[in-house]
């Protein structure tokens, strides 16, 4: 070919803009139809969106139908606790308004794992003054009881400090009596 | 879980167990999620920078001791920019949606941003190789075979013109492109600054010299790996080293880095003497998770010795064997300095709640998708294309062999 150098380099231009061109048209090929309807989204994703069912419900669902767990809960430390958050998402338990399914209550062992994911001390970024932490085995020995107790043999899960202040109530009366 | 419940049941320490399974309610920052790939972004780029800064000192600025190690730069800078996003790749779970992003840049998107820009200074730069290379390339063409004579032709645009006339327009556009090129450079480096102090959330990122603080730290580190990686391959060769040019980066070297070190320590200084919003967690932080990495390393380690040693080169006339050691030497401590200085700024960062009630830590794992193994490998490719580019574009220039 005869082309000159200069005619070369102009072609190599020509190429770089039609490149440029046929990128943005392609781009503005591929952008979502509903895109910056609204702001710099998908308006269709507003829709989309929508159309998830629905997995979690207030407390007040569940107290609807747990009379008995409702009062003690909402009289109890845990009253701003989700029940979803120990017992999992009301819609595995709950579809319209049939029971399908039964959701996990935590036993033994497990109740403590629970308890921690919270209340433990090693979790630095912890707010201490907002939340009761404890260290294990620790707090057992201090409260001189077994090192296999389960936090639920002393707390209420729902109302962590129900017995604790029963106790205190029963023995403070009896202290008084003698 | 297994573990927790069999530590929970034997009374043992059970703390780090049940960091593993939290993050339920609080606390809400015990994992860094933006680990060591995304601290090697801002590195490969700022390495890309500083090569790009020595060779625009040949090209545009007309600094002739920079001839030996000019064209080497512009292919160190390619081959690290070629890489650039290759870590912010891999940190995505699923990587072919970076192109959703670049199909809809918006004002409000700033890693779209980094797209384009990338693009652009990708562009510019593999044509600054091509123009500043063709009459090398011209020569090589004629005595290539095979498919290597093709790529040859292609990437002299199928011209073998070296006349004068041909050879000036050649001079004038790789004038223009590296003078594009300089802003393009600091843009592409400033915004991946910008990127990490437009994250409001996090007080130690959220300020604005955080660009200008990886701008002069990308120069600090591209110009020590061009000066390194010039006196090792050099000398792995057994060819001469030219000292004008060692001379010349050092002093560039030197400015950069009392600037960049300035600004690192005037950041610091800002939020010690503003004590704004979240101070007491900024300095908690230095203090506490960060001050073994920053104080020590960056600052008293990787900061004041080469300080010390760019002072006694600048001050005292050296044996050139003697300046060239020093010079690879404070060049090597400036790039693992850069290196902390990301570390700090990205995963230092993460280190702190956004509750601001504690620090969690971080511990790099060997096997991870971006553990240490996978840092090496990222680390290694650029390499290997510099070598692959060296098959191509010769490094040096004949007179200098």
């Amino acid at each position: 070919m005869g082309l000159s150098y200069k005619m070369r380099l102009l072609i190599l231009a020509l190429g770089i803009g039609i490149a440029t061109t046929g990128g943005l048209f392609i781009k503005s090929l591929l952008k979502p139809e509903s895109f910056g309807v609204y702001g710099p989204y998908r308006a269709a994703a507003i829709d989309e969106e929508a159309q998830i069912p629905i997995r979690h419900a207030t407390n007040v669902s569940c107290y609807s139908c747990h009379p008995y767990e409702a009062k003690i809960h909402k009289a109890g430390l845990h009253k701003t606790i989700s029940c979803e958050f120990c017992h999992g998402p009301w819609a595995d338990h709950v579809a319209g308004s049939k029971k399908v399914g039964t959701l996990p209550v935590k036993k033994d062992g497990e109740i403590t794992t629970l308890c921690l994911r919270c209340h433990n001390t090693e979790i630095t970024a912890r707010p201490h003054e907002v939340i009761k932490t404890v260290a294990m085995p620790g707090h057992l020995e201090s409260q001189k009881v077994k090192l296999t107790h389960n936090c639920n043999q002393c707390h209420h899960v729902h109302a962590p400090l129900k017995y604790i202040n029963r106790a205190k109530q029963i023995t403070e009366s009896a202290e008084k009596a003698l | 879980m297994n573990t927790l419940l069999t530590a929970a049941n034997s009374g043992e320490s059970i703390g780090s167990a049940t960091m593993l399974v939290s993050n339920y309610v609080f606390p809400n920052d015990i994992h860094v999620h933006w680990s060591m790939m995304i601290v090697l972004y801002p590195y490969i780029t700022g390495l890309v920078d500083g090569a790009f800064i020595i060779a625009a000192l040949y090209y545009l600025f007309d600094v002739k001791s920079l001839k030996p190690v000019a064209r080497f730069s512009l292919l160190f800078a390619l081959a690290f920019l070629c890489c650039a996003t290759l870590p912010l790749l891999l940190h995505l779970g699923r990587p072919e949606r970076n192109f959703n992003m670049l199909l809809t840049p918006s004002p409000s998107s700033a890693m779209a941003g980094f797209g384009y820009i990338y693009a652009v200074s990708m562009g510019v730069l593999t044509f600054i190789v091509l123009f500043v290379y063709r009459p090398v390339l011209v020569e090589l063409r004629s005595t290539a075979k095979g498919w290597l004579q093709v790529l040859y032709r292609v990437i002299t645009f199928d011209s073998i013109d070296l006349s004068q006339g041909a050879r000036q327009l050649d001079a004038k556009i790789i004038r223009f492109l590296v003078g594009i090129g300089i802003p393009i450079a600091a843009i592409l480096h400033g915004y991946v600054g910008f990127i990490f102090g437009g994250v409001k959330a996090n007080p130690t990122w959220s300020t604005p010299l955080m660009p200008v603080i990886f701008l002069f730290s990308a120069c600090v580190s591209g110009i020590s790996a061009i000066i390194l990686a010039y006196i090792v391959i050099r000398k792995f060769r057994g060819k001469s080293i030219s000292h004008s040019a060692i001379a010349t980066m050092t002093k560039t070297l030197t400015l950069f880095f009392i600037l960049a070190f300035c600004f690192e320590m005037l950041e610091v200084f800002s939020h010690t003497y503003l004590k704004s919003g979240y101070h007491h967690m900024v300095e908690g932080l230095l203090n506490g998770p960060l001050a073994s990495s920053f104080w020590l390393w960056q600052v008293k380690i990787c900061s004041m010795i080469p300080l010390i040693l760019l002072g006694v080169m600048g001050l005292f006339k050296l044996r050139e064997g003697i300046y060239n050691l020093l010079a690879a030497v404070v060049s090597a401590i400036l790039l693992l300095q850069v290196l902390i200085m990301r570390w700090n700024v990205v995963i230092g960062g993460q280190l702190m709640s956004k509750s601001a009630r504690g620090y969690t830590a971080f511990h790099p794992e060997w096997f991870d998708k971006e553990g240490i193994i996978a840092v090496i490998i990222v680390m290694a490719i650029p390499f290997a294309i510099l070598w692959g580019l060296g098959k191509i574009f010769p490094f040096w220039a004949q007179e200098s062999e």
